[in-house]
């Protein structure tokens, strides 16, 4: 007896380093698949954030502006017509050419505005606006710089500039103007209040950001109220039979059926059947509901499962009605569940550009949508436009938009976690 | 039907333990009815020797009943039995108290014939008392047989048989009065030949009750204080 | 020498001892229930009388919960379960067309094996019933409700100073006491208990059985216990099922010292289990 025991012993020590060391290797595996995701993730992050970055600044250079009434061609200044029609580039040049004298040569002085963002003269025009008082006075006043320029400006300390087009003598004055502290760098603003342009310098992300809001609440306050009924009938009241097996199976699938499927959906039936125009949030939350319902439908009907049994019948054993139990018990403690689905259902909407781009909100839109039935786009396809867009200064914007995407995902991500702790009750 | 499935718990320690119970009990059982027997035969043979053995005797089965009461104690604390069990360690316990009892009447019949040894022999009395001496050892013989066998009519024969030796008790106390009238002399003697009397008496008494333990064991039915027409009637009514 | 299979393989005519009484809260004749396909309960006839409290043992799967909780139509909610037979509350066919379930739960409230809360305040959890049934109009009322039903729970003492607990917060056994109470705030006639205590450590199953032995003053108790100890403790009857069949009914006195029936025997001795 004493004898086989020991021999086991023996056997046991024996195997015992082979088995630390094939339990050290299945350790390791997996710190290893953690660490190539965290790699993929940092090389990811520092991209984006390297090309990024810079579009929250812009540079602007200080003009002195008079704001000359023959320039300007006003003569009233109470008019709202003639301050309409003013001409605001021809005082910019004319400050342009005080601040270079020198500058003579019919192309030389094109050359000269073009430092300046076309944007300068709303500038003037906002000042003339606010004080009409102000004509005939001189401004001292920051102004975007073009889009080449900014570029250049952010790129100088690099060991290859960007000069796109800019041209030696242009290069010159701008540095002559960095140098005179004219040109600084600031917090780009009009990253977050202007709609798209064609100019990269004026080019902002709030009409995409309001689009892309404006779908979602459509899509949420569709797709919550839809997919929980749903969920609930087929969890709490549907008989058990070949049908609603039938229909199981359906969500299921539609779950995941690819996006771009109900792009086309949406562009068949409320595009072209229903008619509605086309760029709408409204029609844009359509078709994303029609997309997150499936998530939203399967994420509650597992949250429903989860309530425990005996809540249910201790509801029940009370005398409880069906209604009672399932609004009193078990809606309460699916809540956590079907709003951490329901968020990542829109996280998911969010980030969705397919189905999208479908129904036609892949438009240029200038103006910020105020309603859901104004034409908007949405964050992604801003992304995708510009993108596609040939200008460097987009580039920058491509990635700072992607930086507030995935800053709003993070958010939306957080408060799914958030809320499910502070809803979520122990039993 | 009075098999009691003893053997049949889930638990073998639980078998085990019930029947270390009744074996135990047999063995105290066998002890005591060695004691009477010997008690018996050394008043009837003048036998001093054996009465001596007899009283030394009496120490080992007050050791037994102590082991058995922990026993059952044991028993009753660990498995908390039901039912038959339950019945099953009550009887043993009862039985033992009573086989106990018996241990101490043989011990004054022992007591008893040193007594008569040392006064000398006659013969008076001796008849009744080796007639109610016979009755009083068949009953012993059948009660531990009827526990060993679990057997109610068995212990049914043992009541009857009691009512046959109290008669007999009854009739031989006259005509040991007769005798002491007559021969006021024999009185001391005789005096002592009827303790003897009564202690068998008794212990016949105590076999009755073992043998209603016995039948309560079995059928459920307490039928103390009962005649034993009525316990019949009880008895076979309730066949299982 | 029979076996132990030999015991089991008895065969079963019927119920003996004393199924029927004469004032009967509950009377059933006849019941079967199935589970789909599979019977799980075969002609079962019972009573239960007023105030009594009759314990249900057997083996597991042996149809004693399944059987408890028709008595308050729970298998309702068991899909594919039926139940045939006669089931009367005080004269009331309880599977009948014109009683209506809710009702009939708040006069046969249930017990549960496991405490189950609900995850919301003391309070809550006693007030729930007396609300959902409008027993109360005011706030006051069912304060009352709630404190006399912790008090008959024997929980007040305990648990007065923080009615805005969180009820899954108390101790198993308060838990369960807490659950009880909760039965009781609606004021039932009977309460079934499905093994109450088996959840529980030794002293919260004792502080429930004191207190089962209060409330059969006031309520028919049926309950169903794995323990037959228990059952011997707090039962003023015994039923004894097997595989589905009622093999005998008697005074709890009786079963546990001398049962009529052979399997019962066996049972409540351990033979099987």
């Amino acid at each position: 007896m004493s004898k086989s025991t020991s021999s086991t012993i023996e056997l046991v020590n024996k195997n015992l380093k082979k088995r630390y060391r094939a339990e050290k290797r299945f350790r390791a595996y997996g710190i290893l698949s953690i660490g190539f995701g965290l790699l993929c993730l940092v090389v990811l992050f520092t991209d984006i954030i390297g090309k990024g970055h810079g579009a929250f600044t812009a540079h602007y250079v200080q003009i002195e502006v008079t704001l000359n009434a023959s320039t300007l061609d006003i003569r009233d200044a109470t008019d709202p017509e003639q301050l309409a029609l003013a001409d605001y580039q021809g005082v910019v040049k004319e400050a342009l050419r005080t601040r270079f004298p020198e500058v003579t040569g019919r192309s030389d002085r094109r050359s000269l505005y073009a430092l300046v963002s076309n944007s300068a003269g709303f500038a003037v025009q906002d000042i003339l606006k606010a004080d009409p008082t102000k004509l005939g006075s001189t401004v001292s006043l920051w102004v975007l710089v073009d889009d080449d320029v900014d570029t250049y400006a952010k790129s100088r300390d690099d060991a290859e500039p960007f000069i796109g087009r800019l041209s030696e003598k242009q290069i010159e004055w701008v540095e002559t103007l960095i140098a005179s502290g004219e040109i600084k760098s600031r917090f780009n603003r009009i990253l977050f209040t202007n709609g798209d342009s064609r100019e990269p310098e004026m080019a902002g992300i709030r009409g995409a950001l309001l689009g892309s809001l404006y779908t979602l609440l459509v899509t949420l306050v569709l797709s919550f109220p839809i997919g929980v009924a749903a969920a609930m009938y087929l969890e709490e009241y549907a008989p058990k039979n070949r049908f609603t097996d039938f229909i199981e199976v359906n969500i299921n699938n539609l779950a995941a059926v690819p996006s771009i499927i109900f792009g086309l959906l949406g562009l068949a039936i409320f595009i072209n059947f229903f008619e509605m125009p086309r760029s709408l949030p409204l029609v844009g939350g359509l078709v994303l509901t029609l997309m997150t319902l499936p998530t939203i439908i399967i994420s509650s009907r597992a949250a429903i499962k989860s309530v425990p049994p005996s809540i249910r019948q201790a509801a029940y054993g009370l005398g409880a009605s069906k209604m009672q139990v399932i609004l009193h018990h078990v809606l309460p403690l699916a809540m956590p569940g079907m709003l951490t689905g329901a968020i990542i259902g829109m996280a998911q909407a969010l980030g969705e550009t397919a189905p999208l781009l479908m129904i036609g909100m892949v438009a240029f839109i200038v103006d910020l949508p105020g309603s859901i039935t104004d034409p908007a786009t949405v964050l992604p396809v801003q992304i995708y436009l510009w993108s596609d867009s040939p200008e460097r200064a987009f580039t920058e914007r491509t990635s700072g938009a992607i930086m507030v995407l995935l800053g709003f995902l993070i958010l939306m991500n957080t408060v799914a976690v958030l809320l499910r702790r502070k809803l979520e009750r122990r039993w | 039907m009075d098999k009691l499935h003893l053997d049949q718990h889930i638990s073998r320690q639980y078998n085990s333990d019930l029947e270390d119970l009744r074996t135990e009990l047999l063995e105290m059982g066998g002890i005591v009815q060695e004691q009477v027997r010997d008690g018996i035969s050394s008043i009837s043979n003048a036998d001093s020797d054996l009465a001596r053995k007899v009283i030394t005797v009496e120490d080992e089965v007050d050791a037994r009943e102590m082991a058995l009461d922990e026993h059952c104690t044991l028993v009753l604390a660990r498995r908390q039995p039901a039912a038959s069990d339950l019945r099953m360690v009550l009887a043993v316990s009862k039985i033992t108290r009573d086989l106990e009892r018996m241990g101490d009447e043989a011990e004054k019949v022992a007591q008893m014939a040193l007594a008569l040894v040392e006064e000398g022999q006659r013969s008076q009395g001796y008849v009744e008392l080796r007639h109610i001496a016979h009755g009083v050892l068949h009953m012993v013989d059948e009660m531990l047989n009827a526990f060993a066998r679990f057997d109610v009519d068995a212990a049914l024969a043992v009541v009857r048989e009691d009512n046959d030796v109290d008669r007999e008790y009854k009739s031989a106390m006259r005509e040991l009065m007769t005798c002491m009238m007559e021969d006021p002399h024999s009185i001391n003697r005789i005096l002592n030949v009827m303790w003897a009397l009564r202690s068998l008496e008794r212990i016949g008494d105590h076999a009755r009750n073992i043998a209603e333990h016995i039948i309560y064991l079995v059928k459920g039915l307490d039928v103390r204080h009962t005649s034993v027409s009525e316990m019949e009637r009880q008895v076979s009514s309730r066949s299982k | 020498m029979t076996t132990t299979s030999g015991i089991q393989d008895v065969p079963v005519n019927g119920t003996v001892g004393e199924p029927f009484v004469d004032s009967a809260k509950l009377s059933m004749r006849n019941v079967n229930v199935f589970y789909g396909e599979k019977q799980a309960i075969f002609d079962v006839s019972l009573d239960i009388g007023s105030n009594e409290v009759i314990a249900m043992i057997g083996p597991s799967g042996c149809g004693k919960s399944t059987f408890l909780r028709c008595l308050n139509r729970m298998n309702d909610t068991i899909e594919g379960c039926r139940v045939v037979g006669s089931l009367n509350l005080e004269g009331e066919d309880i599977y009948g067309a014109k009683l209506d379930v809710v009702p009939l739960r708040a006069r046969v409230g249930i017990v549960f094996q496991k405490p189950n809360p609900f995850p919301k305040s003391i309070y809550e959890n006693v007030a729930y019933g007396a609300k959902i049934h409008g027993l109360v109009s005011k706030r006051t009322e069912l304060d009352e409700i709630v404190e006399t039903s912790l008090q008959k729970a024997g929980l007040w003492n305990e648990v007065k100073d923080r009615l805005d607990a969180p009820g899954t917060g108390l101790s198993g056994g308060q838990q369960q006491r807490l659950c009880i109470a909760r039965t009781i705030a609606v004021s039932p006639e009977v309460i079934l208990m499905d093994e109450p205590c088996s959840a529980l450590d030794p002293i919260a199953t004792a502080k429930i059985e004191e207190l089962i032995a209060e409330l059969s003053e006031n309520y028919t108790i049926a309950i169903v216990t794995h323990s037959m100890q228990q059952a011997a403790r707090v039962s003023n009857r015994t039923a004894y099922f097997h595989l589905g069949k009622l093999i005998e009914v008697n005074e709890t006195e009786k079963v546990f010292t001398n049962p009529d029936h052979q399997l019962t025997e066996a049972y409540i001795t351990g033979r099987f289990g």
